[in-house]
């Protein structure tokens, strides 16, 4: 009985769990937010696709690593031409501290030669908190049927130079080259490293 | 001849002279390499410090940095034959960031590092130790910063504490976290609970924990903002740590650091921890105890169906045919193949019941029991099978008898399927006792579920495996005769017991009346009962008739259920729970008591008479001034479902004791007198 308790109360705490964190194998919760334009960009809009999301914030020493090196901008262009879509989210509060306008981000993506799809400005926090993200890199993978498949690090090198970081392993190539492929993803949950996000 | 006198004397000034070692500056840390010691022994260790003097404000980080962040890291670069080991590192602080946490350090940060020197250094030649170092420094935003660090220190015959390093040495040392094997008079197991691991802590006698914390090694396996709940449990503590909301990997040692403060100390005690996860909360003894007597019965019933009618003529002439067949060894191996095909039919009974309970609705444990329709309809079905084996009436087959003689091309699987046939063909003896199994599977958690249907098995095949290898005993099998009548009769008894106490049992969920129709419809499954037992019950008109009545009795027994609950009985001494009232009244400054009790839970029972309703006992409480709650699972309550998950159960008997400014102390399922005031004292 107690077994049987237990069980359906993972059961229930698996339903429920969307409502409070995005969990790998489950379905990636829907949100809508504004991109750099002010124009809503809404999740479920992109079914059907491969959908990449990376948590960002360019006050962030992770992030500039990732960015100064060309190693997120070729990122996206390569998934881009494999018709992924690729969404930035940040995170970071205005009273953080460290909060970019949405003129600033654009002049900052297009400094580094970024290409999401699009960027978001999640100045509430409520997507960050929705699916749990924890530091800028924090990166998710959803299918195309808004299962996430993947929840983690953007690569296995935490500590890296920028020259070093482009040997490092990366998780997000690595997932959806395997789950284009129909195959499981074989690393799908690693822990995330960088700073917090600034909610 | 004047060599040593001179190694002797540069070796003492040596041990003097001033430890050399360059610290950086960066706009947020002064870094620096600090030495315990004033020179290097050949061949001895010694402790050598990352110490980061951080601005305010300001923190480094943990081995595991929490949520986010990254930990101090050092790359060493050492003369040749020296060996560095890993950082050891004090306890950390938590430091919250929003609704993340992260674990690190404020103001000074010591990094401890054991270095071995090799035995054949020259005495008075200097050495640097160079290591490179990265750190993290974070207040709101993160700085990654490094910096080349270096200390020299000579080579020298004996060394002396460094005034300047040692005391921040010392200070850092104290903070460390014990070895595992320093709380070996502890007992410390962890198991899975709902909302992640339960680690379990056994302190000697009389330690006390008021307060706990745990540090996980690993990220990815505890979720670092989770607050972590302390509760006093059988002896002992349980400290719950919530699952991370996105784990990484299996969660399946406890490795980390766990802090607690003893009372009255002020200095935080800290040790290492590394244990396995057991898969499901280790059972209280009292439950152990149930599991085993319920196995062994389990056993001995399965024996005593190869007893039965319509079983033990049938033993002697099939152990003959495998005792007959020739070579020992097949018929060994017949035995065997016979016991896996019975325990494999009572598997895939307790699977099918197992499945068909999860497919309805259970919300803890004795759930089944808390239905007044539960609880009348066993009674019934238990009255049916005592009839049955007081001999009222007879199961049929549930197999055509051509199927008795029905084989398999294969000899191996003409055997394994005898055993599975030789559970349906007994099904018209093993029925009572099947059914009783089925019953108490009902309300039992799974794993005793298949335990009981596994030893009942077990119980039934022992007789065959037994005669298969020593064919000889069949001269000591007993001879079928009318004494198994009689015994079968005998057995009907306890299940008469059991329809006494079901019957109890609803009266006090549902009140005097539902007994009386729990009765009434006793009455009608007894006409049933007889009407097929009568000569000439195959009949289509009687066996419909048969139909009718048990339906018609499972309405009746079904029938007075709703608004007829007696409201809980008004007790000058327990106050019936309710979350206010518990809030309210450990508000008050005094303790308080809470018993969680059920009628159906026969425990809880034996508790109540023999502990919680003694003068003395109930004097212990008056003396302290302790106030008494009391709160009935008879019937379901989503209240105190909640209450029993928050301490950690999902069934009673619990009983817990609430003292002002101490964590909730759970007493264990098996009162006594003693432990009851102890707890009180305590």
């Amino acid at each position: 009985m107690r077994k049987l308790a237990l069980a359906l109360a993972t059961a229930v705490a698996l339903v429920a769990a969307p409502a409070f964190s995005a969990t790998v194998g489950q379905p990636a919760p829907d949100f809508s937010a504004p991109d750099l334009s002010g124009k809503p960009v809404k999740l479920s809009d992109f079914r059907g696709k491969f959908v990449v999301l990376e948590w960002t914030n360019p006050e962030c020493p992770y992030v500039r690593r990732h960015y100064d090196s060309g190693n997120m901008p070729s990122l996206q262009k390569e998934v881009a031409a494999k018709d992924v879509v690729w969404l930035a989210v940040n995170s970071s509060s205005p009273s953080s501290g460290e909060f970019t306008t949405p003129e600033n981000m654009a002049k900052w993506l297009a400094a580094k030669g970024a290409a999401p799809k699009a960027t978001l400005i999640d100045q509430d926090g409520k997507i960050g908190r929705l699916y749990g993200a924890r530091t800028t890199p924090h990166m998710y993978v959803v299918d195309p049927q808004g299962r996430l498949v993947y929840a983690g690090a953007i690569d296995d090198k935490r500590w890296a130079s920028a020259a070093e970081t482009k040997s490092a392993k990366n998780h997000v190539r690595a997932a959806l080259g395997e789950a284009m492929a129909g195959k499981p993803v074989s690393v799908s949950a690693t822990s995330p490293y960088g700073c917090s996000v600034k909610y | 001849m004047l060599r040593p006198l001179v190694l002797a004397a540069i070796a003492l000034c040596t041990a003097l002279a001033p430890v050399a070692a360059a610290p950086v500056r960066t706009p947020h840390v002064e870094a620096a390499l600090i030495g315990e010691r004033t020179a290097v022994i050949p061949g001895e260790s010694l402790t050598v410090a990352l110490r980061l003097a951080i601005i305010p404000g300001w923190h480094t980080y943990w081995r595991n940095p929490g949520d986010s962040g990254e930990p101090t890291r050092l790359e060493w670069r050492l003369p040749a034959g020296f060996r560095a080991g890993e950082i050891e590192w004090p306890v950390p602080e938590r430091l919250p960031a929003g609704p993340l946490m992260n674990f690190g350090y404020k103001g000074e940060a010591l990094h401890l590092v054991r270095i071995d020197a090799p035995p054949d250094l020259a005495l008075g030649t200097p050495v640097t130790l160079a290591a490179k170092a990265w750190w993290l420094v974070c207040e709101v935003n993160c700085i990654p910063e490094e910096a080349e660090l270096s200390i020299t220190l000579p080579v020298a015959a004996r060394s002396d504490l460094d005034p300047r390093a040692a005391g921040p040495i010392g200070a850092a040392r104290a903070r460390l976290p014990a070895p595992a094997g320093a709380l070996s008079d502890w007992t410390l197991t962890a198991g899975s609970v709902t909302e992640g691991v339960a680690l379990r802590l056994a302190p000697p006698a009389g330690f006390a924990v008021p307060e706990a914390r745990f540090f996980p090694f690993d990220q990815g396996k505890i979720e670092p903002a989770a607050p972590q709940r302390l509760v006093a449990a059988d002896g002992g503590y349980a400290l719950t740590l919530p699952r991370a909301a996105q784990p990484v990997g299996a969660f399946d040692r406890v490795a980390g650091v766990l802090v607690f403060s003893p009372p009255g100390d002020p200095a935080p005690r800290a040790f290492t921890v590394d244990v396995p996860v057991v898969a499901s909360a280790p059972a209280a003894s009292a439950a152990t105890l149930g599991l085993v007597a319920a196995l062994v019965a389990a056993f001995v019933g399965g024996l005593i169906l190869n007893l039965m009618p319509c079983v033990l003529p049938v033993l002697a002439i099939k152990v003959l045919g495998f005792a007959n067949h020739g070579e020992r060894r097949t018929g060994r191996r017949h035995g065997l193949l016979y016991a896996a095909g019975v325990l494999v039919s009572f598997w895939t009974l307790a699977g099918a019941l197992l499945a068909l309970r999860a497919a309805g609705a259970g919300l803890g444990w004795g759930f089944q029991l808390q239905s007044p329709v539960i609880v009348a309809t066993l009674a019934l079905l238990f009255f049916a099978l005592a009839l049955n084996l007081s001999g009222v009436f007879e199961f049929g087959s549930v197999l055509p008898a051509r199927f008795a003689a029905w084989s398999a091309r294969k000899p191996a699987l003409d055997w394994f399927l005898t055993g599975v046939l030789a559970v349906l063909i007994a099904a018209p003896c093993t029925a009572p006792f099947m059914g009783a199994a089925l019953g108490f599977a009902l309300t039992a958690d799974a794993a005793t579920a298949f335990g009981v249907f596994t030893a009942l098995g077990l119980g039934m095949a022992l007789p065959y495996v037994a005669l298969a290898w020593f064919p000889a005993w069949l001269a000591h099998v007993p001879k079928p005769g009318p004494w198994m009548v009689r015994l079968k009769q005998a057995l009907a008894f306890p299940l008469y017991a059991t329809v006494v106490w079901l019957a109890w049992v609803l009266g006090r969920q549902a009140g005097l009346d539902a007994v009386v129709w729990l009765l009434a419809a006793a009455v009608l499954v007894a006409i049933a009962g007889w009407l097929s037992g009568l000569p000439g019950s195959r009949g289509p008109l009687a066996r419909g008739a048969v139909g009718l009545l048990v339906a018609v009795a499972l309405a009746v027994a079904a029938f007075p259920r709703a608004g007829t609950a007696p409201p809980a009985a008004a007790d000058g001494t327990w106050q019936p729970y309710s979350a206010q009232t518990l809030a309210a009244l450990t508000a008050s400054g005094r303790p308080v008591f809470v018993d969680f009790t059920a009628d159906w839970c026969v425990t809880c029972q034996v508790n109540k008479k023999l502990v919680l309703a003694r003068d003395d006992v109930l004097d212990a409480f008056r003396a302290r001034g302790v106030q008494l709650v009391r709160a009935d699972w008879t019937r379901r309550d989503p209240e105190i479902a909640q209450a029993l998950a928050s301490i950690g159960r999902s069934g009673v008997p619990a009983y817990v004791l609430y003292k002002p400014g101490r964590a909730p102390l759970v007493l264990p399922e098996l009162l006594t007198r003693e432990r009851v005031i102890a707890a009180l004292d305590g």
